[in-house]
């Protein structure tokens, strides 16, 4: 790939900021005086400078295992997108895989091996030293207890771990915060199998969640949107149809935003609503025969017996069961938030029972090809093994990959008591900092590896650049040799790599693994099935003391359980629900906000009966049910890299340290509340929360969506004075005479994009996918708040009742909309905003003097003003310390203070396309270019194309009845068309 | 095995040098690059290596694009690998004492694995884009000279255009091609 | 026509000798209070440079600016001295084709003001854009880029009618001055008598030389004239090109001249009340020339407080729109403390000056115009600021806006650049126009018999 000296190069060549008048460029030509060139010593073949090269590889940002494609320039990679040959993600990426770059390239990653001297200080080392004295503690501590604690490792380094560990007498722990102990559990009590099935939401014709956030963090999140948006996106059509999709639980998540109704039950009744369908289900007839042993534990639970309970009332169980029922072929799932509350297994076997009776079993849950969260261990495992340690029969502790110390309260001190603590770390997190030996790793990106997310599918790691970090090594080869293995960690993987028939290794390494399918095995209902909820009420396990309300913590999307926390782009990525960028909050309800009379920004005081307490800020939103309080996971971190230090609260300190009857974790608890007077600004992307996006999201019922036919246009409702339209004709001559200056484009085109808000979910990978792409700056906590944040693509969510009354929230990605009458454009003085002769409203970074006129006139807001220089070098705004700007995209120039910058449909991208195509005497394609929005977007939500081919998706998409243009009647014709969102049920 | 391939292509062009140099007696008098003897009074930046186009590129009239073989299909033309260089003068040692100091420098450079750090000429500004292949594209294969100058007869690299946006403009008026901004401008 | 009741004199006590020499002792050895003032001013000036120079480093992130408040202080601050501006052309230019011989006592103090808050506005532009140091891609002028500015930007536009109109009032307050430095010229001694002997550009006061001066000066004033309508509706027009509810109006020209006269009109008084007093021009300026200021006040002061009905109807009257809501965010939003103070200090107060008692009541009349100043401030503050913050097209992005120690400390520098020039001049030129004092005089009769009864 590459040697030394590109780094070098890159190194001097990005030291170039802007001096004076030149903006800077990521690609380096800049006004430096005498500027170097450092030719390769050996060019590697697949290198073309100024073509980016792609390798495959798998992102291990969580354990979902999706395939990814590592784009690189000149040796170094500057983009990550979903890899097309993943069975797992098809080619779409999520926030946090696009994010893992800012992991390789965080400024405050680990360069050395550290050890703890006599003062408990770490300083340098040597590597031979370091693992000297690893080799010798090992050796020691031979049958005196070696602990090996990783992630959820369904991977040959996992294997490799427990040789190591079976070979030196230790045992290989795996831990993962957020383990779905209850999942396997509750599919153990009503299947009798604990295996995590794979869900197909793709087939699903109804889906119901009770509390899984399947579009965040949940599993396989990547997989399931896809699956999602693909069922629940409105199909027109002859049969025109969408699967219905209802979210049942306490707080709306993302999954709560995309629904077609939101149940907000009773938290833990989750399972009594479940058992309640499931009975109405069996009495209309139609379950499996051997349902019929659960008829007693389904009379208990009538809906008419569990509306108090869940706070449904009974017609709505009915109803929603008759739907369910009736649909053939819906999906439930359990987890989340239902997943983790002390009953968390019985609801989870509740949900089974439901399906089962619903006959989905075997359709839309699939035993056989089981995923790989099923092997992750347990909570109750690693408080076994604190017990251990503060026992003192543990000598030796090594982790990698995991970071108990941040998101377990007591195990600090657990591990105190260990003699001897070695980790494996990129970062100096909670963890690494306590250990006595800490050793650099290498990034996933940098090294080898693979991952086997499901049974079938065996994904492939491989290097996509050399070591950022010229001293670290990677894991794997540092076990391998600890674990007296000839050969590289590379070569292990590679041995336990089996060929599917004719397939080399050569061609796995470059499509990212071998993907197969195993085959669906059938289960049947397990023994036990009926004998859950034979005990106490179910909410009763979180029935607390007076003035007690629930507290439900809840992974952060983008934070997840901490470990994105030290990533700008996840920091300052608008949380899907709240918008909220850098802080926790605690979300509350307007009517328990008015009850305390807080308000957005004052601070709570949360202290549970343990005694533990948590100062977090208010953010009042009907998405959540009243009396109930919800905290996102992530911040508060300790230490781990200068963007995670000391932000606010680490909501996992209020936890119960005790694992509960299913080996998991509790995640609700009951606290008091006391409101203090201090108050902060919100650092939201949110600006008036009581509008309700009127004339921005246009909504439609699933029945007149249906009954729309080609041509009609529902939403046309412009009056535009007919001179206009000579006016337009002739303007637009005019820009087709320039484009035919030179012919760079092969026809006059009209760059175009449709966005379908029906397969929208509001996830925001584009948002970040757009960051990586357009060198947006990373502005901070204090500047956000603000309100200096640039994020050319934003997604707006507005919660608006319905017409019976319930809450519901919508979507919608806001970017620029290229606009054929642009308002911006003809107030610039100086033609930096102006129209190009393919239709796109350009922006001359180079031109701007900054008047910001531009950005008055703009109806939509979305051109954003660069207040600083964000590239100055160790200025106080710096947004890419290096080596972070190593990740800065050549082809798009890095602005300086003082310009306006805004969406240009990836213009570098359109420029590429042409160029290739030009060089190749042939005429641009449909799907030749595409944004990085859409190429991220895991629910094919956005499609580019040119408006002028008759023959193009984003022609025909725009002809679509639903489609509609915001604020249409101010005619400025935008170049985005967006088909209405449409809503199963009777009202929209 | 990017070696291999290298030096096999480098070895056929020396002896094609050498064949070319043969005929040179009945073949039409060749472009003799000029003996240097005072080197301070040339133009342009002093190099680490006293490299000369003007007796790679046309005294043995090797091709622009044999060394800067991107410059067909991307932005950037590429800087020759060091590798390219030894291609052939792992053969090649140079017939005059000053070019073989020269060369010796090369063969440094390749056992130390410390590649000479060349003296950018030809900079634009990091806010516009100039995409190579498209212009020879349009220009045909020899037109380097246009914004480089003869360098085919140039012993060391000076800038002899200004490079600045109207000369690119007055260029793109004559040809009557875009001059739309987001051409070169993103 | 008996002219001893002349207007800007009282009685005979007044001479032609009287006249000179009172003006002339405006010139002369500065006071410690002069000094005082002049310090302060530089003073705030100086607060100003530092705010400029941080900004110039590190950005105009300095100021309060949001998303989506692109713009705020500094151009409220533009505008309002362009307006500031207006009186002085009018007083000069139209009063004087108008022959409104009243003007004559205050013309020169309002021509100066214009200048000076010519110059101050012109700041402002440069100040507020991003890229100072590229302010001249502004200029039209020709390059091999081959690149003009937008001559569809109103901002373009703008940079041509202040152009002018600096132009224009400059040369006029010049032309005014020549016969007056001339006549404190051959009273004066020392440096003074060069730099006069030097500006008066060999004035003699003869026949000749009058006949083309009051020729070219009335030239001038019909050429002026047309200036006083076209500048602030072009400025006006940075705002009703644009597409933003609350900008986007008609009525913007019209209401926007008005008000511009309207806040000069206050400023020539906020200023020449204490001017009269440390200078000892009661018997030149005398409160008849207050009572006509106070009624111009009046009049231009309706007709703004006419425009802001007009303004609030339509949006009443419009039903559900974009407009209606911006009108609603004015009244009533979070900035409703803004609204409101334009609306007393511009609409509301003044009508007091219905009554001659509070006309002809220096104290009531300099409190009033510095609350109409105030309050022309805020309108341009509102109409900015607050309808950028609260823009009901995408209301995902409705938000605050704080001015910080950048927009102040501006903001003082401009007021410090102002009051340094004025002062200046005061104290340098004649402040009240010697020669065209003594045109509204009983011309003296020899044998000292007084004046024709």
């Amino acid at each position: 790939m590459v040697d030394g000296m590109n780094r070098r190069r890159f190194l001097k060549v990005l030291g170039v900021t802007g001096g004076g008048a030149a903006v800077v460029a990521g690609c380096g030509i800049g006004p430096e005086p005498t500027e170097h060139l450092i030719p390769y010593l050996v060019q590697s073949e697949d290198e073309v400078p100024g073509v980016p090269t792609f390798y495959a590889s798998t992102c291990r940002e969580c354990a979902a295992g999706c395939g990814i494609l590592v784009k690189t320039r000149e040796g170094r990679a500057i983009k990550i997108e979903g890899n097309p040959a993943s069975p797992i993600n098809a080619g779409r990426l999520c926030a946090r895989g696009q994010a893992s770059l800012q992991g390789l390239y965080n400024p405050d990653r680990l360069t050395d091996p550290f050890a703890k001297d006599a003062s408990g200080k770490l300083g340098k080392i040597t590597w031979e030293d370091a693992l000297g004295r690893l080799t010798g503690k090992v050796k020691d501590a031979k049958g005196k207890g070696i602990v090996f604690i990783t992630g959820l490792e369904a991977s040959s380094f996992g294997d490799l771990v427990d040789e190591w560990m079976k070979h030196v007498g230790g045992r290989h722990v795996t831990y993962e915060p957020f383990a779905f102990e209850a999942l396997r559990e509750g599919n153990r009590m009503a299947f009798g199998t604990a295996a995590i099935p794979s869900y197909d939401f793709a087939s699903a014709k109804y889906i119901l969640s009770f509390g899984a956030d399947f579009m965040e963090t949940w599993l396989s999140p990547v997989a399931f949107q896809h699956g999602f948006s693909s069922a629940h996106g409105f199909q027109s059509g002859r049969d025109a149809q969408m699967a219905k999709f209802v979210a049942v639980s306490p707080r709306m998540s993302l999954e709560g935003l995309n629904a077609d109704e939101w149940i907000g039950v009773i938290p833990g009744s989750e399972g009594l609503l479940a058992l309640a369908m499931a009975y109405v289900i069996q009495k209309s007839g139609g379950a499996p025969g051997d349902a019929g042993r659960l008829s007693d534990l389904l009379n208990r639970h009538r809906p008419a017996l569990v509306a108090d309970a869940t706070g449904v009332d009974a017609q709505t169980i009915e109803r929603l069961a008759k739907e369910f029922g009736g649909a053939k072929g819906g999906l439930a799932v359990a987890g989340g938030m239902a997943a983790q509350y002390p009953n968390g297994a019985e609801i989870v076997a509740a949900v089974n029972i439901l399906n089962y009776v619903a006959g989905n079993v075997g359709k839309t849950v699939k035993f056989g090809a089981e995923l790989a969260h099923g092997q992750a261990g347990s909570y109750r495992e690693l408080t076994g093994l604190m017990a251990d340690m503060t026992a003192g029969t543990v000598a030796v502790l090594i982790t990698h990959g995991a970071n108990p110390a941040y998101s377990v309260s007591g195990f600090t001190a657990a591990a105190g008591k260990v003699p001897f603590r070695v980790a494996f770390a990129t970062m100096l997190d909670e963890t690494a900092s306590e250990a006595d030996l800490v050793l650099p790793d290498l990034h996933p990106l940098e090294q080898w590896g693979d991952s086997r997310p499901r049974a079938g599918i065996f994904a492939l790691q491989q290097p996509a650049m050399q070591p950022v970090q010229s001293n670290a090594r990677g894991a794997g080869d540092v076990v391998a040799s600890l674990a007296g293995k000839t050969g590289s960690f590379k070569d292990y993987v590679q041995g336990r790599w089996r060929a599917p028939k004719g397939q080399t290794w050569a061609d796995a390494v470059q499509h990212g693994g071998s993907f197969g399918e195993a085959p669906s095995t059938s289960t049947r209902l397990g023994a036990d099935a009926g004998k859950i909820f034979a005990g106490a009420p179910a909410t009763a396990a979180l029935a607390g003391g007076k003035e007690e309300y629930p507290v439900i913590v809840y992974p952060h999307y983008a934070l997840y359980d901490g470990r994105g926390a030290n990533k700008p782009w996840l920091q300052e990525l608008p949380h899907p629900v709240s918008k909220i960028m850098w802080q926790s909050w605690v979300e509350l309800h307007p009517d328990t906000a008015a009850k305390w009379a807080v308000e957005n920004g004052d601070y709570l005081l949360i202290k549970t009966a343990s005694g533990s307490t948590a100062r977090v800020t208010v953010w009042v939103t009907p998405s959540i049910r009243p009396g109930v309080l919800g905290i996102p996971t992530g911040q508060g971190h300790a230490t781990y890299g200068r963007y995670a230090e000391g932000r606010d609260v680490n909501a996992f300190d209020l936890l119960p340290a005790a694992a509960n009857s299913y080996g998991g974790r509790t995640f609700t608890v009951m606290a008091s509340v006391e409101v203090t007077r201090d108050h902060r600004y919100l650092a939201t992307l949110e600006g008036d929360p009581r509008e309700g996006g009127e004339s921005i999201i246009e909504l439609l019922t699933l029945g007149k969506a249906a009954s729309l036919h080609a041509g009609q246009h529902p939403f046309e409702e412009q009056e535009v004075p007919t001179y206009t339209d000579s006016a337009e004709a002739g303007w637009a001559a005019a820009q087709r005479e320039k484009t035919e200056l030179g012919n760079y484009v092969t026809r006059p085109t009209r760059w175009a994009m449709a966005i379908d808000l029906s397969k929208c979910t509001g996830c925001s990978a584009c948002v970040t996918a757009c960051y990586a792409e357009n060198n947006i700056a990373t502005v901070g906590e204090e500047l956000t708040r603000r309100r200096r944040f640039l994020p050319w693509m934003r997604i707006e969510r507005y919660f608006n009742k319905s017409e019976s009354g319930s809450v519901r929230a919508v979507t919608t990605p806001m970017l620029c909309q290229q606009c054929a009458d642009a308002p911006c454009e003809p107030v610039c003085p100086v033609f930096a905003a102006y129209h190009t002769p393919d239709g796109l409203n350009g922006q001359v970074y180079n031109r701007c003097v900054g008047t910001r006129y531009c950005a008055n006139n703009c109806p939509y807001k979305v051109r954003f003003f660069n207040w600083f220089n964000y590239a100055e070098r160790g200025g106080d705004h710096e947004a890419w310390p290096t080596p972070l700007d190593w990740q800065l995209n050549p082809d798009v120039t890095v602005r300086e203070k003082g310009v306006m910058e805004k969406c240009t449909f990836c213009v570098q991208r359109i420029r590429f396309a042409e160029h290739n195509a030009r060089v190749e005497d042939r005429a641009l394609k449909d799907g030749d270019i595409v944004p990085a929005c859409a190429q991220g977007c895991p629910s094919d939500a956005i499609v580019f194309g040119d408006l002028n081919d008759p023959h193009s998706r984003v022609h025909a998409l725009s002809e679509d009845p639903r489609g509609y243009h915001v604020l249409q009647d101010l005619n400025t014709k935008p170049g985005i068309t967006y088909l209405a969102r449409v809503i199963a049920g009777a009202e929209a | 095995m990017t070696m291999h391939g290298g030096s096999r292509a480098a070895l056929a062009l020396v002896l094609l040098i050498g064949a070319t140099q043969a005929l040179a007696a009945q073949a039409a008098p060749r472009y003799q690059a000029p003996q240097v003897t005072d080197t301070a009074r040339l133009k342009g930046p002093r190099q680490p290596i006293f490299f000369r186009h003007d007796i790679h590129a046309g005294q043995d009239q090797i091709p622009c694009m044999y060394c800067h073989y991107t410059v067909k299909v991307s932005t950037e033309p590429g800087i020759p690998s060091l590798q390219t260089c030894m291609g052939c003068h792992q053969l090649i040692s140079g017939s005059t004492p000053p070019h073989q100091a020269e060369i010796a420098k090369v063969r440094k450079a390749w056992s130390d694995k410390q590649p000479p750090e060349w003296i950018r000429v030809h900079t634009l500004p990091g806010f516009v884009h100039f995409p190579h292949m498209r212009h020879i594209k349009a220009l045909g294969d020899n037109a380097c000279a246009t914004c480089h100058g003869d360098i085919a007869h140039t012993t060391q690299v000076a800038q002899v255009q200004t490079l600045r946006m109207g000369w690119c403009i007055r260029c793109h008026v004559e040809k009557k091609v875009t001059r739309d901004c987001t051409v070169c401008h993103y | 026509m008996a002219q001893t009741a002349a207007p800007g004199t009282s009685g005979a006590r007044v001479t032609y000798d009287y006249v000179t020499r009172v003006i002339n002792n405006t010139l002369g050895n500065p006071s410690k209070g002069y000094f005082a003032l002049l310090g302060v001013a530089v003073g705030l000036l100086t607060i100003g440079i530092i705010c400029l120079l941080f900004i110039l480093r590190y950005g105009l992130g300095l100021a309060g600016y949001s998303h989506p408040v692109y713009w705020a202080v500094f151009i409220t601050c533009f505008v309002f001295w362009v307006g500031i501006a207006h009186s002085g052309t009018l007083i000069s230019a139209i009063l004087f084709l108008f022959r409104s011989a009243w003007r004559t006592a205050v013309y020169r103090v309002a021509e100066a003001m214009t200048v000076f808050a010519v110059m101050t506005a012109g700041l402002f532009p440069l100040i507020h854009i991003g890229r100072q140091w590229y302010f001249y891609w502004l200029v039209p002028y020709p390059n091999e880029r081959g690149l003009w500015p937008n001559f569809k930007s109103p901002l373009i536009w703008d940079e041509f009618a202040i152009g002018t109109y600096f132009t224009v009032s400059t040369v006029f307050l010049i032309m005014g001055l020549i016969p007056d430095i001339a006549a404190v010229r051959d009273l004066a001694t020392g440096w003074r008598k060069k730099l006069y002997a030097l500006t008066s550009l060999g004035w003699r006061g003869t026949n000749e030389q009058w006949r083309h001066y009051s020729r070219g000066y009335l030239y001038l004033a019909g050429l002026a004239t047309p200036l006083v309508l076209s500048v602030h509706s072009v400025v006006s027009w940075d705002f009703a090109m644009a597409q933003v509810p609350a900008w986007h109006e008609t009525i913007f020209a019209p209401y926007f001249v008005a008000g511009a006269i309207y806040s000069g009109v206050a400023m020539v008084i906020s200023l020449l009340v204490p001017i009269r007093k440390l200078f000892h021009l009661e018997e030149v300026v005398t409160i008849s020339h207050f009572e006509n200021l106070a009624k111009l006040c009046l009049l231009t002061g309706m007709i703004v407080g006419f425009a802001y009905a007009t303004e609030y109807f339509i949006a009443w009257y419009s039903g559900p729109t974009p407009e209606n809501k911006a009108f609603w965010y004015r009244a009533f939003g979070p900035f409703w403390w803004a609204g409101w103070t334009m609306n007393v200090c511009n609409w509301f107060l003044p009508w007091i000056l219905w009554f001659k008692k509070v006309r002809t009541n220096l104290t009531a009349l300099f409190v009033i115009s510095i609350f109409v100043n105030i309050g022309m401030w805020f309108e341009r503050f509102v109409i900015i600021a607050i309808h950028l913050a609260g823009e009901p097209f995408e209301p995902f992005v409705k938000a605050g806006y704080n001015p910080t120690w950048a927009d102040w400390g501006i903001m003082a520098g401009s007021f410090g650049w102002f009051f340094m020039w004025f002062l200046l001049f005061v104290k340098n030129f004649p402040a009240v126009s010697i020669s065209e004092v003594k045109e509204v005089l009983p011309p003296p009769v020899r044998h000292g018999k007084g004046a024709h009864a």
